[in-house]
């Protein structure tokens, strides 16, 4: 008979006192492990969805989620009119993109963070599936919202400052802010794993959404900007998808909006990478300095 | 006197409290600058070198009322988390006079913002400090932070009642930058916008602050700002006083 091993640090903060998990729950079994994978990343990304971001009413969700973003995009719409920086697409388009990254970024850290600040973080971390797989699914309806934030954004504003934006561009910009929406998302989950390891996570989250409005390119053409700025922006989520979204709205076609599509996907692969090995790292440092509970 | 007492070592007890908090510190220090370096490329890009330190200005200003929304909305939250909101609304004063205090003290701090973005702006872009009324832009400073702090007492006054306050003041940080005109000029936007941008106590705060560093008449806004705000700090006093016995008689201040 095996006897599950009992951790000094205790069993909160490790799950080895559990009793083995029968070998078809857990990921080493046979069988289709992808889909099963895939529901654990989905139904458990929207019950942790449910269950973290739980102030939402459909006041809170629309005013702070939809009108706030909206008000962005205008400020700095008649900001750019003023100054005649560049045209009204420029803003609209490269803004709209850029609202997803208020629910991305602050969701994908709060993924993690909130799981902390309720004391169900360890829970978690016992789970005897892959964390990897636990987290990114955290991110997929964070990424949601982003993309909802960002459509309902770039209809709004184009309503409201007359501009036109050809039909046949209209798959692709969903394309290139889903694109956004998920580097956001994967973006703020790596910020969310730094909140394993720092006390207050929501101090970097909220610079980091500030410096996204500069460095991004969204609101300064690049061309305004310092060379370092531009490349810092590069490996930024959202600059990419800004890039391509204007290509697409501006009727080039989704041949000249690949490239930077394409980038943004790999800047948001990139993250996803990031803050899987940030997990593993502050985890294991956690568990191994009993701090996974320590605010 | 006592009153006055009150009100002076109430806000300097709260400005402390939140000077400690290095997420208030470093929110009100690091963003508003990042504010402050769009602004400047901004203006540069529109070849409007002269108005920079107006840009930074308005910066400044963007993160006092920063401030002043999300301390004035979180002040109250964080007294309820502490388990302090009965007991200051215990208080043998009016509760206005204990409210208040903390959201003044929200103003003062967003002057980190308006000082971090004019020492950012010397020292990062060479900005000259030449302001067309210094002594004038001091007092508008000052004024500024005072009737902020004013209107918070309004929006705390509602705040009380929310349980998510500080989600409603995510939704109005944008909306009273644009139509304040803290940076974009009100004659750009929208005809409509003109009689919410008269009632605003920022509109005039931000006002007086951009005549006294780039000219114009300060104290006529200076003045204005002052009025309006006073009277929301009756509107505030009439509110908290109705929601404080609407929480009292429903026993749900620190649940609300």
């Amino acid at each position: 008979m095996t006897r599950p091993t009992i951790h000094p640090l205790g069993p909160a903060l490790t799950g080895r006192c559990f009793p083995p998990v029968p070998p078809h729950r857990t990921s080493r079994s046979k069988g289709p492990i992808p889909m099963k994978t895939l529901r654990l990343m989905t139904i458990g990304g929207v019950i942790a969805y449910r269950a973290l971001f739980n102030w939402t009413t459909p006041g809170m969700f629309v005013g702070t989620l939809l009108v706030g973003p909206l008000f962005q995009l205008l400020f700095f719409a008649y900001l750019g009119r003023q100054l005649q920086v560049a045209d009204d697409r420029f803003y609209i388009v490269g803004n709209a993109v850029l609202t997803a990254s208020l629910a991305c970024v602050f969701g994908g850290t709060m993924a993690v963070a909130n799981e902390r600040r309720y004391g169900t973080l360890g829970h978690v971390l016992l789970s005897p599936r892959s964390r990897t797989a636990v987290f990114w699914g955290r991110v997929l309806p964070y990424a949601g919202n982003g993309l909802l934030i960002a459509v309902v954004t770039l209809g709004a504003g184009a309503l409201l400052l007359g501009l036109r934006i050809p039909l046949s561009a209209l798959p692709g910009l969903f394309l290139a802010m889903a694109a956004g929406s998920l580097a956001c998302g994967f973006f703020g989950l790596t910020l969310g794993a730094l909140g394993l390891r720092f006390r207050d996570v929501w101090v970097v989250s909220n610079v980091s959404v500030a410096l996204l409005l500069l460095l991004t390119g969204v609101n300064v053409p690049a061309s305004g900007l310092p060379g370092w700025m531009t490349a810092v922006g590069e490996w930024l989520p959202i600059t990419h998808a800004a890039e391509a979204a204007r290509r697409l709205a501006a009727g080039d076609g989704l041949a000249a909006a690949a490239s930077p599509l394409g980038q943004e996907l790999l800047v948001g692969a990139g993250y996803a990478v990031a803050a899987a090995v940030l997990l593993k790292i502050f985890e294991f440092e956690s568990r191994r300095t009993a701090s996974l509970d320590v605010l | 006197m006592s009153t006055l007492r009150l009100l002076t070592v109430g806000t300097l007890l709260h400005a402390k409290q939140i000077s400690r908090s290095p997420f208030e510190i470093v929110i009100a220090l690091v963003v508003p600058v990042v504010q402050a370096t769009l602004a400047v490329y901004l203006f540069r890009s529109g070849g409007e070198q002269h108005r920079l330190l107006e840009a930074a200005v308005g910066a400044g200003v963007m993160g006092v009322w920063s401030s002043v929304l999300f301390g004035s909305g979180g002040a109250i939250q964080n007294q309820r988390w502490q388990g302090t909101l009965e007991m200051i609304m215990l208080a043998p004063r009016r509760p206005v006079l204990v409210v208040l205090p903390i959201t003044i003290a929200t103003g003062l701090t967003g002057t980190y913002a308006l000082l971090a973005t004019l020492i950012w702006g010397r020292l990062l872009y060479g900005i000259r400090l030449h302001f067309a009324h210094p002594v004038a832009f001091v007092v508008a400073a000052v004024v500024c932070v005072v009737a902020l702090g004013m209107f918070g007492l309004l929006l705390a006054a509602t705040f009380v009642l929310m349980r998510n306050a500080n989600a409603l003041a995510n939704t109005l940080e944008y909306p009273v930058w644009l139509v304040s005109g803290m940076l974009v000029p009100i004659t750009v936007l929208p005809v409509w916008t003109g009689p919410i941008a008269a009632v605003l106590p920022t509109t005039w705060g931000a006002r007086a602050l951009r005549e006294a560093t780039s000219g114009g008449p300060v104290w006529p806004s200076l003045a204005v700002c002052l009025a309006i705000s006073l009277l929301c700090l009756a509107l505030g006093a009439v509110a908290l006083t109705h929601v404080e016995r609407r929480a009292r008689a429903a026993a749900t201040l620190a649940l609300a």
